[in-house]
Order: C-alpha cells, then structure tokens, then sequence
C-alpha cells in the first residue's frame, strides 16, 4: 500500500510538471479573461461597482 | 616441548600431548586431568564431565585463520559467577600459534596470548572499572572494560595449554574496543595475562560447514523436564546455557543446577501480564532465521514517580545465538547485543551521545529498569527485581542502549520493527497498534518531503529554461482610441484599433487605461481575426473611486486595467472596442496595448501550490512526530556521566 501511495505521488508530482511545461510552452494560461480561459471564468475579479 | 605419547599416571590408559604447547592433557578414560612438567606427568585431579550442549565445534576440527590452519584440540568450560556456562576452544595452529576459541551466548571469539610492554604493568583487578579504559594493552582505539569477574574451572577435555587445576576459580576482565575487537585479561597468572583478538564467525575461521552439519540436530535439541514445584511440564529450548527457568504454570522461579530444576521461590504476579506473544512461539527475523521465544519478562521504569512498563522476549536460535524483541506501547524492536569498545559516549546531559560504527546516536532516556515479572528459560540467573542503569540513545531507526550494573556494562542495538512486520514474523494477527510516537520509530512521510521538494526545485528549473523561449514580453499593440459620446446611457460606442500581428503558442494580455475618477467605464474588447473572422471576447471593466472619511483619504480601483487569454491562433488581428460609461455626454479616451508572452507567474504558481502541498504537509507532519517523540525523553542533567569519556 505504501509502495503505491509513492507510485502515485511521483506519477502526481510528474503530471504537474509536465503540464505545467506544456501549458507553458504552448502559452496556454490560467487567464482571468476570454472564452480559452481554463477556469472559463474570469480568474481575478475585483468586485466592478458599474456596468450595463 | 614435543609430541608425547604416554600413560594416565591415574588410570594407566594411553594419553596423547599431540600439540607442543599443551601442558595438561584430560585422560579420556578416567577423567583426569595430567600435565607434564620438566619432572614428569603429574595428576591434578578429576575433572567434571562437560557439560553437552548444542555447540557446533569439536575437538578435531580444522579451521583456516590468516591462512594459517589450525586444529581444535582442546576444551575448557568455565562457570560465571552469576550463572552461566561458556566454552574456550584451545585451537592449534599449524606454524605454532596457540589461540583461544571463546564460545558465549552463540558468538565466538578468537584471541591470542599477547605480551604485554615491559614497564607498562596492567592495572590491578580491584581498580579496574566496567566501562573504563585500559590504556596499557595497545591499540588503535583504547580497550575499554566491559565486565569484570570470577572464572570457575567446571570441565575440560583434550589438551589444554595451562596447568589446568579443576575447580579453580581465577578472576578475569572481558575488554573490547573498536572494530570488535576483544580481550581477556587473565588475573589468574602473575602478573596477569592478556589475551587479544576478535570476535569472528565460524565462516571467517572456516568452520562454516561444522555450523551447517550440526545444524539439524542442534536445532530439535531440548530437554523435557517438571517443575519440581507444581509438576507442570516444562520444555527447555536451550537446556545447555539455561540458568534460571519461570515456571509458566505456577508462577515459580527455578534454578537450573548440574541440569535438575530447584525450586528458588514464588514470583510475584502482581505485574502478571498477557503477553502479545506467547511463549515457545516461533518468529523469523534477520532475514529468514527462525527465533523461538524462550522467556518474556516485564521490566518498568519509574519517571517523576509514575512507572512505565515494558515487555522483553527472549529469543534463541542454536547457530545463532540469542536475540531481544522489546514491546513497549506497542513498539517493536528487535535487539543484538553490540561490541562495547565500537560504543564511544561523549558530553553528559543533553550533549551525551553515543557514537557507533560511524552513527551518532542522541541520548533519549536514562532511568533505573526494574525486572518486574519473568516467565520461560533464561540464560542468566535472572532476579525479581534486578535493576540496572538503563540509557537509551536514538538514532531512528535504531536504538543503541546500554545496561550498567557495577560489573558488567552490556550495550545492545535495537532495529525498530513495525507491527506488521511482527505479524508476518510469527504468523499471528490482531497485534495492537502503537498510539503514540516510539523513541526510534521512523518517520515514514520523509519520502514525500525530500521527493516532493525535488519536484519544487525541478519546477524551479524548468521555469527558468522556458523563459527564454516563452517568457521575453513584446508589446504588438499601443494606440489610443477615443470613443464618442453615448446617443443612450446603455447604447455602447465602438472603435476599432489598427492592425497587428499574434503570434502562436503565446499568451496574449490586453491593457487598458482610462483617464477616470470617481466614474467608470466598461470596455466589451473583441480580438477578431482578419482570416478566419473568428472573435475572442474580453470584458475589461475600469473603476476608480477616491475620497475620504474618518480614517483619512482613501482610493478603490484603478485606471488601469488588463485581461489575459490563453494563446490565439497566429495572424493578423484587429480589436474592436464597445463601450458604456457612466459620464455619457462626455467622449472616453482609452489607451490599450497588446502584449504576449507575459511573464503573469499563475501557471508557475498553481504548479508550486499543487507541488509544495505534499511537502508542506510532511513537513508539519514531521515537527508534530518529533515534537512527539522529545516529549517522551528524559534525562536528568547528569545523564550518561558513568558511560562519557570512554
């Protein structure tokens, strides 16, 4: 059990990185704007007081 | 002196000093013990039959040492003064070096007559202290004196190379230093003599193939025998090296004596404990040794007036020997007894340490043991409460400990062992799990620290090689548009920007400013793509409000504000501007810029929160584990000041 609690741990930690690099690499963002937002939403909002 | 073939003085049987160096021969037919001297044979006396044990040596056994042969000739079997029988092998070597065998508790010792320098006399027994140096024999790192004691001559056979007188009774010092090596040194003679060497085992001597010959039969070897108190059959494991038996059954602690059972006294069962694992119950450690538990007892020791118990199982293997499995608040550890001159202690209090083969080992806890209840074989007189010195210094996994009783100072190694592994050992299950932080338990999260943290460094590296090829900021964008006046508060204005080129696989980010204050204007931004027509939509709202009040002045917002997308297919795009804000009939310049490969650290950051968790959280899990397992320690300011300096 031990054995593949750390088989998953480095098959996690290597997924990180590995998207971490790709989505680097291919400038793929974590945006807080726009419809290829990975979150879909906007990341950072700020509370807007006005609008429509 | 030469071969000499002669007969018994006692019983005229024809007797043989086949070795040189032998000076007593025990006659075979009578018992006697002859030594030749300058004037003739000469009869010291009957000596007692030896005592049969599961000893895998012989006399007539050869062994290669050095490169040197040698042949077992003699041997003679000595009597401890608290109990205890052991073996010395006389072994004769081939180009005339005599050396000794010492065979106690399954180990084996090889030494050898070694002179001592002229004007450095040996110290005398009555000054010798157990655990002090003896810097008069050389060597690399100072004898030290393990135990001191009384040496009773039980039996022999073969040829001995000392006048023999049996009976005799002589004292001795055991001495040890680094390296394993050991000495004796022999008060008998005068002035006394010192034997040196090593302990070794029977494959270093080549005697492995005695120790698996004799293996099949030492192993079914035991002696079936009655409480002579309540009858109850008892079963002794290892009938040779037994001195004290518990008596499962009523609880009676019998002496062993020439092999008969005498009753010594009741023991006191007010401690009687249910051990985890029974007597003559058969677990396999050191890889796949089968160890039979011979004797459990249950020791305390009292801190700041509350009494701590734990249970001690006696272990015995023929070829190997005896071993310890030590359960206490559900820990497990499997201990060997350690060569006292590898063991160096330094400091006293909280800086004592023991160092051993190369480890430093802290000191945890010092206290008197207390022997509190016994039952099976043990091969020492065991006592009802026997105390001893007890210091415990941790190294996890390992636990170096040493008991320390006015003569005699042990020091043993304890390996931590899990509660599964104690399960699979002995084939049994439902052992109960340890609730608290053991002295040496290891800390099993430390794989998720040290690898994880190597993820964060692999993270930090592979940043910093893509930011060269991702990471250098280009602005493709900077135009001012200005926006007319709204016809309808809600009918938004649009402009349109020039042209501009995106490249691929880059993040884009959007910067807009407005000339705003205490008002806000909300830009609707659509990135459309001269080719293919396809339209990316942004919202960028900017707000900003000041003024002041109780506490001072006091500002929300900003003038500026910016979006940022994932990357864009590459062409060539323009930006159409929509917007609404608050002062209608006013015209609303705005200023955007276009930038991609925006250094904006969220992917980084994201990928450090993800990767850091695992460590993080090991990392707290550790400092609460050794935080644990300190407030378990206890030593007093004068903690380890018998065993410093050695």
């Amino acid at each position: 059990m031990s054995y593949l609690f750390k088989a998953l741990f480095v098959m996690f930690g290597v997924g990180v990185l590995g998207a971490y690099s790709v989505a680097t690499w291919f400038g793929w963002e974590v945006a807080n704007s726009g419809s290829k937002s990975r979150l879909g939403v906007p990341f950072i909002y700020g509370g807007f007081r006005g609008g429509k | 002196m030469s071969v000499l073939l002669t007969s018994c003085p006692s019983c005229a049987g024809q007797i043989e000093f086949r070795a040189g160096s032998s000076i007593v021969v025990v006659c075979p037919f009578c018992r006697s013990a002859v030594a030749r001297t300058d004037r003739g044979l000469s009869d010291l006396g009957k000596v007692a039959e030896i005592i049969s044990s599961q000893s895998p040596l012989r006399i007539g056994l050869k062994g290669l040492y050095n490169g040197h042969g040698f042949e077992l000739t003699g041997r003679a079997q000595l009597g401890h003064e608290a109990g205890g029988v052991w073996d010395e092998w006389y072994a004769t070597f081939d180009n005339g070096w005599v050396g000794w065998l010492a065979e106690a508790q399954g180990r084996f010792y090889l030494t050898f007559f070694q002179p001592v320098q002229e004007g450095s006399p040996l110290p005398s027994y009555d000054s010798l202290r157990v655990g002090a140096q003896v810097a008069e024999i050389p060597a690399k790192a100072p004898f030290v004196v393990s135990e001191k004691g009384v040496a009773k001559s039980l039996a022999a056979e073969g040829e001995i190379p000392y006048r023999l007188e049996p009976g005799e009774q002589s004292l001795y010092a055991d001495i040890s230093s680094e390296g394993g090596l050991f000495g004796t040194i022999d008060y008998g003679m005068n002035p006394p003599w010192v034997f040196v060497g090593k302990q070794v085992t029977l494959d270093e001597i080549g005697l492995g193939q005695a120790k698996a010959r004799e293996s099949a039969v030492a192993a079914v070897a035991s002696a079936a025998v009655k409480c002579p108190n309540c009858a109850g059959p008892l079963e002794l494991s290892a009938p040779d090296r037994t001195e004290r038996v518990a008596c499962p059954f009523c609880d009676s602690l019998l002496d062993v004596n020439d092999g008969a059972l005498v009753f010594l006294k009741s023991l006191d069962k007010t401690n009687k404990p249910r051990f985890a694992v029974e007597l003559g119950a058969v677990g396999k450690f050191m890889g796949d040794v089968p160890f039979k538990v011979i004797g459990a007892s249950v020791r305390s020791v009292t801190v700041e007036g509350e009494k701590y118990f734990w249970h001690e199982y006696l272990l015995y293997n023929p070829m190997v020997g005896f071993r310890w499995l030590v359960h206490s608040e559900g820990h497990w550890n499997f201990v060997e007894s350690v060569n006292p001159g590898d063991v160096s202690v330094s400091g006293v209090g909280s800086t004592c340490a023991a160092r051993y083969k190369g480890r430093k080992f802290g000191i945890f806890q010092e206290a008197e043991a207390c022997v509190e209840y016994v039952t099976g074989e043990f091969y020492w007189r065991v006592e009802q409460g026997e105390r001893v010195t007890a210091t415990d210094f941790v190294d996890s996994p390992s636990m170096l400990s040493c008991e320390y009783a006015g003569n005699e100072i042990n020091w043993s190694l304890g390996t931590y062992v899990t509660v599964p592994e104690i399960e699979k050992a002995f084939g049994i299950r439902g052992v109960a799990k340890p609730s608290s932080v053991g002295p040496n338990q290891p800390f099993t999260g430390g794989f998720y620290i040290t690898t994880g943290l190597a993820f964060v460094v692999a993270l930090l590296i592979a940043a910093a090689a893509l930011l060269p090829f991702t990471g250098i900021e280009r602005t493709v964008l900077k135009e001012t548009v200005t926006l007319e006046r709204l016809t309808a508060p809600n009918t938004p204005q649009t402009a349109f920007s020039g042209k501009f080129e995106l490249k691929p696989d880059r993040n884009v980010q959007i910067v807009a400013a407005a000339d705003v204050s205490n008002t806000w204007v909300d830009l609707d931004v659509d990135l459309v793509n001269e080719a293919s027509q396809e339209v990316e939509s942004v919202n960028i709202p900017i707000e900003y409000y000041t003024g002041t009040d109780g506490d001072g002045a006091w500002s929300e917002g900003g003038k500026t504000q910016d979006a940022s997308l994932s990357s864009l297919p590459g062409g060539v795009y323009t930006l159409r501007i929509e917007g609404t804000w608050e002062k209608s009939s006013l015209p609303m310049q705005v200023d955007i810029h276009v930038k991609q490969s925006v250094v904006r650290g969220v992917n980084f950051l994201c990928a450090l929160g993800l990767l850091a968790l695992f460590p993080a959280v090991g990392i707290a899990r550790w400092i609460t584990f050794a935080g644990a397992r300190s407030g378990q320690s206890s030593f007093g300011t004068l903690a380890g000041r018998h065993l410093s300096g050695r």
